[in-house]
């Protein structure tokens, strides 16, 4: 499974500021594949994508693509709707 | 609130009994009472997980302001006198508030980020409740809530609705986000937030944008003591990475020139409608065209001299308090700054005049 994140907003407004990162999750210890499995789980992704956002000034806006052997998955996901432990593993990543 | 899509004939109870009432009902009431209130709350739940998916981008829950509302958030309170100010370290996680380091009346904790957000967070509550008679951002004193150490190496800093984060930056493309202009920016998220809102994106984004710049600049300025002539006029002045080429993230004076670097391009913004930049990023580009109004309104402080958080600064807070369009355009909001400076400073005032000439040079008719 590979994971693409790519970031924009915030309170800059600078593209370049924000993090682009592309992680092969086989490529990771053990701990953190089984983490990254469950966390990007695109059906689980969906469902954060349904969330309401709530207030958005100045946060980020994630697009995350997740490719398996089978297909290629893309979701908008606001900041406000990623709970924290999975931001915390975007930012370990 | 109850609407009638709501009310239903089965459950008339449901337009009166709030839901604290409800969930007593749901404990203690016989098997009947207690199902139907069970029932109700449900619903109630649901109610709100509706509401709080249209009130998206900044829009608070709706509630009417009145012209009672704003004369109340513009003349001063009593028991204004004090911020009720908690600064939380985030230990550079995601969760929020994270762990409570320094309350209102402690001692410096000898943590620069935490200490900068409380000193700040002062500077900014001052402004408000002594400048324009505010208690606090919500105007009935809630508490200044604030996290440093957000997350790692985070490039960012935001308003969430109910407090401030910032992010320590990642020392390349930013440095830190502890400045008194930016924390004062996005405390007037939550002012503005408070005072009717307006929607994130498109125009009445890029008004959120710039009148939280406007704001933050104005706390600064008040906290330096500097006239018009004398403010630089910039967002986040010192904020990006030693190697950056930029004074700051933004000019009120300059839009368009406050950095111009090989990683970071040019400062985006403009400074008149002819170069509105239409986009789909960033919330139809909230932090670009922000410019626009930004440079209005350093223009008419120019126009006027001497400090820019008095007659200019009560003119565009008491705009806010008026405004009751979350919607509004840029058109909208240089409207109703002129409402407000009719009744500030009278009609056919030279300010009026000055007012009108800075939003004509920015290509906004009024
Ligand atoms: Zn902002």
């Amino acid at each position: 499974m590979i994971i693409e994140i790519a970031a924009q907003g915030g309170f800059g407004g600078i593209a370049a500021a924000n993090l682009h990162k592309t992680i092969d999750v086989q490529d990771q210890p053990e701990q953190m594949r089984q983490d990254l499995c469950e966390a990007f789980e695109p059906d689980q992704l969906a469902r954060l994508a349904r969330q309401p956002c709530g207030d958005c000034a100045d946060r980020l806006t994630y697009r995350i693509t997740v490719t398996d052997d089978r297909r290629t998955r893309s979701f908008t996901l606001r900041e406000a709707q990623i709970p924290p432990d999975m931001l915390d593993l975007i930012d370990q990543m | 609130m109850c609407f009638s899509l709501h009310c239903s004939h089965h459950h008339p109870v449901a337009c009166i009994v709030p839901p604290y009432m409800l969930r007593v009902m749901a404990l203690r009431g016989d098997p009947r009472t207690a199902e139907m209130a069970r029932a109700l709350l449900k619903q109630t739940e649901k109610l709100r997980d509706e509401r709080a998916e249209l009130n998206r981008g900044g829009l608070p829950p709706a509630h009417p302001i009145s012209g009672a509302f704003a004369t109340a958030a513009v003349s001063p309170a009593e028991g204004l006198c004090c911020p009720d100010r908690r600064i939380h370290d985030g230990q550079h996680k995601a969760a929020l508030p994270g762990k409570l380091i320094r309350s209102e009346g402690d001692g410096p904790t000898g943590i620069p980020d935490a200490d900068t957000a409380y000193d700040a967070a002062g500077q900014v509550f001052s402004l408000f409740a002594k400048e324009y008679g505010r208690n606090s951002l919500d105007g009935e004193g809630m508490p200044l809530v604030a996290t440093v150490h957000h997350r790692r190496d985070y490039n960012n800093a935001f308003w969430n609705g109910t407090q401030m984060a910032y992010g320590t930056g990642d020392g390349k493309v930013f440095r830190t986000f502890l400045e008194l202009s930016v924390i004062g920016h996005e405390m007037a998220h939550g002012v503005i937030q408070h005072s009717g809102g307006l929607i994130y994106e498109n125009q009445s984004g890029a008004l959120n944008e710039s009148i939280a710049d406007v704001f933050g600049s104005l706390a600064l300025q008040r906290a330096l003591g500097q006239e018009v002539h004398q403010a630089d006029w910039l967002v986040g002045r010192g904020i990006l990475g030693p190697g950056i080429n930029g004074a700051a993230l933004r000019s009120m004076k300059a839009p368009g020139t406050a950095y111009s670097d090989d990683l970071l391009g040019q400062d985006p913004q403009p400074w008149h409608m002819d170069h509105f930049v239409a986009t789909s990023d960033d919330n139809g580009g909230v932090h670009i065209n922000s410019g626009i109004p930004n440079h209005a309104f350093y223009l008419f402080c120019a126009y006027l001299g001497g400090r820019a958080w008095e007659l200019p600064g009560r003119i565009w807070y008491r705009a806010l308090q008026t405004l009751n369009n979350p919607m509004a355009s840029f058109s909208d909001w240089a409207d109703q700054t002129m409402d407000a400076a009719i009744e500030l400073a009278g009609r056919g005032s030279i300010e009026t005049v000055m007012l009108r000439r800075a939003w004509k040079l920015v290509g906004i008719a009024i």
